[in-house]
């Protein structure tokens, strides 16, 4: 099994004996030990739902890590945060899944309009099993509950990643652009409903949406 | 130990009568007393061809002379700042990630092919900074901007360590580098060309590693 910890709060340390884990590519910054590193091609595992943003489907961003000793991986000094999967599944933007057990299952989920506005294409990256997976994002994340009728609204670019069982659809802010002059940006939030838990960091990302 | 870190990204320097540092142009950012900062056409101790940096048009980090009575922060560009004190061991460092160190530390130019051969040489080429190192010896205090902040990394022997050439800081101690492929790496088109290569250190000493593949 490895063994996720965090070396700071932007740095993942990886300790595998043996075993692999999945990694962006680029994201290896330093090592110890015997450790190879292999491109993972699209086809099996749903690898596919690695989309990149280009939703080209060239771009296979990820590789794997195979081998004995500690693995550190970061990536533009953005916070790391580990999140520990029982069995259920978590849905993030691909560019804030930074490694995933080798346990993990990864595929895609289509998001429609969703992704849309959360500059993703269609697709949001879908994890599932029992395992640990690294998320990064900008800054700290905080972790929301949703539950029963306690829906909550996210700025498309500042969502991060959820579990649990939520829907999400897209609302306009009514009223929210007169109201507050970010330039638009505000125009769009996401809004989940169900029983789960959100990531949310205090950064905007560039969106499609955003630009509504 | 006159370097003490205010927060991640700035650190202040007791400045004494008698006692120099050096800094990059430009880095200060505020301080008290009677502190004078003079222009140092000459690069450190060393004369011109002890700073070079990656910057291609002039090849050197500029420098200037600390002198007075006083405390003295500096900081630049929001980057993070380490302090490493050295105890009459060296270290290696890119001269442009060099924020400030003391007037105690010797301070010298490395060229990159000492160390690996023709190999060194690509390492300069391949982490674009240059192929020159700034060294730095003695007993005193040297602080080091990074990108996200640094982590310390042993080297031991029988225990290399194996660094993206682009999130590699500096090294100090005993320590050979030299530039190797991993197995399966070379077709693994990361970000930018330094990912074809990573750094192989090994011997006796420590690494110092950012949390990132940017270059600062």
């Amino acid at each position: 099994m490895a063994q996720f910890r965090l070396q700071g709060s932007k740095v993942l340390a990886v300790d595998m004996a043996g075993d692999s884990v999945k990694a962006r590519n680029g994201t290896m910054v330093a090592y110890n030990g015997q450790m190879n590193f292999k491109k993972m091609s699209g086809g099996g595992d749903g690898l596919r739902g690695m989309v990149t943003r280009r939703l080209t489907g060239e771009q296979m961003e990820v590789m794997e890590v195979k081998g004995q000793g500690t693995c550190f991986f970061a990536d533009k000094a953005t916070e790391v945060n580990l999140v520990r999967l029982n069995g259920e599944t978590l849905f993030v933007e691909s560019d804030n899944l930074l490694c995933t057990e080798a346990t993990l299952r990864t595929g895609t989920s289509f998001t429609g309009l969703n992704g849309m506005a959360s500059g993703n294409g269609l697709f949001t990256t879908k994890v599932e099993g029992h395992g640990w997976a690294a998320l990064t994002s900008k800054g700290p994340a905080i972790i929301l509950r949703v539950s029963q009728g306690m829906p909550l609204r996210v700025d498309p670019g500042a969502y991060v990643a959820h579990t649990g069982n939520l829907n999400r659809s897209l609302k306009s802010g009514a009223g929210w652009t007169t109201l507050i002059g970010e330039g638009g940006g505000e125009a769009m939030q996401v809004e989940f409903t169900g029983e789960g838990l959100v990531y949310v960091q205090p950064s905007e990302k560039l969106t499609f949406g955003g630009d509504v | 130990m006159p370097f003490t870190k205010i927060n991640n990204k700035m650190v202040e320097a007791k400045i004494m009568p008698g006692q120099r540092v050096f800094s990059q142009r430009g880095s200060m950012l505020a301080y008290t007393g009677e502190v004078s900062f003079t222009p140092n056409n000459m690069g450190g101790q060393g004369g011109v061809m002890s700073m070079i940096g990656r910057r291609v048009a002039n090849e050197d980090t500029p420098l200037m002379t600390v002198e007075g009575q006083g405390s003295v922060m500096f900081g630049h560009g929001g980057h993070n700042v380490q302090v490493i004190d050295l105890t009459g061991d060296t270290l290696y460092v890119e001269a442009d990630r060099l924020l400030a160190f003391d007037g105690t530390l010797q301070q010298s130019t490395m060229f990159m092919g000492q160390q690996g051969g023709v190999m060194g040489i690509v390492r300069g080429q391949v982490t674009g900074q240059g192929l020159f190192t700034t060294k730095l010896d003695g007993h005193g205090s040297v602080a080091v901007m990074a990108h996200g902040g640094v982590f310390e990394l042993p080297i031991g022997p029988g225990q290399p360590v194996h660094v993206d050439p682009q999130a590699y800081v500096a090294h100090r101690g005993q320590v050979t580098n030299k530039l190797s492929t991993a197995l399966g790496w070379r077709d693994m088109v990361g970000r930018g060309s330094g990912e074809a290569f990573q750094l192989e250190l090994s011997g006796h000493g420590v690494v110092y590693v950012q949390a990132s593949e940017e270059k600062l």
